[in-house]
């Protein structure tokens, strides 16, 4: 049977029986993986507290005939992030990273992109380059931008007018961006698929922005103020689960 | 045609929701009850049955209990200054087991786990706050797992606990006994250097 081997990091962990564990993993060559870790829980030289949430690794496995699920053969631990598990608001940020990445990717469907955001933003909480929650929004902003669904910040997503007399902006779900007061007729807050429109500030507009241009080593420039953090957690959060059609635990618990 | 009498068939489901049981372990157990005397079969129902009305949680330490306040809490000889928190009821019978606790306990019925929807609302965090600031704690040893979840909840447990007059300890961690060195991770290696004893 074919064999494998992979950079992954640990998304999500579950018991499997007495002994075994299931691990999702997500990988450099093979996108979202499953695997089946067989005696993880008695096994003292192969697995011990490797298997662990947003654990980096290099895997081996075997694929199975009959099921998308691989065998975990051995694994080596690269990083295995320690600080963030000793930090709640950074292992809630790390939490709602790993569920986005899960429910956003596929198995079978690798990009070296995703996989590349995901080990700069454990590397971030770790090193506490910046509050958890301004990680987070980068995070949200980047992995929006690398599946092609950039919300549209630079100007209102209608009649593209960007002038401060058209405010207050609202942001739209439904039309994936910045709409001026002009535009964001009552219509389109009356369609409830399309999400609740929430007020959006110019300036956290701009901020987002620049986050979508700057490379990952640049985004520690950015400096988010407790109001903007506030409003891009927000419009992130029902822009990303008007989009997954989905509402996604994690966000309830990240720290402002 | 269905060969499994309905009764059977609907036991054998029963048994089959039960966590790690499959399908063919709770036909094994099914048939098993069936060629065992009728008297083994109703004790088991009766058990079952009883359960729920007799068995609801301690009003203390949320211990699984016939009595409100449970043995543990109710006996003047356990130490009400020391509280040993852990996730889960089997945890608790896992330290008494040993029986070299002699604090009390307190059961938080799971870890934080942002995935899951479980966050501090839900694990019964301040009524650990509220026992430490009302029966003269001195002492909470935090006893969760040593996973990411488990870790996480004993941080934030820490973080809470930090300003009220008690001392904070964690579960030590390192190697675990039988284990050659030379295979443990380097995490492990360093929490067990960190949490280090004299040796004699
Ligand atoms: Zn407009
Ligand atoms: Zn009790």
């Amino acid at each position: 049977m074919k064999s494998g081997r992979t950079p992954a990091v640990v998304i999500g962990v579950r018991s499997y029986g007495e002994s075994d564990k299931i691990v999702i993993f997500y990988s450099r060559k093979r996108g979202r993986l499953s695997g089946i870790a067989k005696g993880a829980h008695r096994s003292m030289k192969r697995f011990v507290n490797k298997l662990e949430l947003f654990s980096h690794l290099e895997i081996l496995y075997t694929e199975s005939r009959s099921s998308s699920l691989v065998r975990i053969d051995q694994a080596e631990l690269t990083d295995p992030f320690p600080l963030i598990r000793a930090n709640y608001a950074r292992f809630a940020a790390a939490s709602l990273v790993s569920e986005l990445i899960f429910h956003w990717t596929r198995e079978n469907d690798p990009d070296p992109r995703i996989f590349k955001l995901l080990l700069w933003t454990l590397t971030s909480l770790e090193n506490l380059k910046q509050p958890p929650a301004w990680t987070a929004i980068l995070f949200n902003i980047k992995l929006l931008t690398l599946l092609g669904y950039k919300p549209a910040l630079t100007g209102c997503a209608e009649c593209t007018s960007l002038a401060p007399g058209s405010g207050p902006y609202l942001f739209s779900p439904g039309r994936n961006g910045l709409l001026c007061r002009g535009c964001a007729t009552p219509a389109d807050s009356a369609a409830p698929e399309a999400g609740p429109e929430l007020p959006f500030s110019l300036r956290t507009a701009r901020l987002l922005q620049k986050a979508q241009e700057l490379p990952l080593g640049k985004l520690d420039r950015l400096r988010f103020s407790p109001a903007a953090t506030k409003e891009a957690l927000a419009i992130l959060k029902i822009y990303g689960n008007s989009l997954l059609q989905r509402e996604i635990s994690s966000w309830d618990f990240i720290v402002r | 045609m269905n060969v499994v009498p309905p009764a059977l068939a609907r036991l054998i489901d029963d048994l089959a929701r039960l966590p790690g049981i499959g399908r063919k372990t709770a036909t094994r157990l099914a048939l098993h009850i069936l060629r065992r005397p009728a008297a083994e079969a109703h004790e088991l129902a009766n058990d079952l049955a009883n359960l729920h009305e007799t068995i609801s949680l301690c009003s203390n330490c949320f211990a699984f209990s016939e009595s409100d306040p449970c043995a543990i809490c109710g006996d003047p000889g356990r130490d009400g200054a020391l509280i040993c928190v852990v996730e889960g009821p089997a945890d608790l019978m896992a330290i008494e087991k040993v029986a070299s606790f002699k604090g009390r306990y307190h059961i938080l019925h799971g870890v934080l786990s942002p995935m899951d929807g479980v966050g501090p609302a839900e694990i019964r965090v301040d009524a650990l706050l509220k026992r430490v600031r009302m029966q003269g704690v001195e002492e909470v040893l935090i006893a969760t797992s040593s996973t990411v979840p488990g870790e996480a909840t004993a941080a934030y447990l820490a973080g809470r606990l930090q300003g009220l007059p008690v001392a904070v300890s964690r579960l030590a961690c390192g190697i675990p006994m039988g284990m050659d060195i030379k295979y443990a991770d380097e995490l492990t290696l360093s929490r067990a250097i960190e949490s280090r004893k004299p040796a004699a």
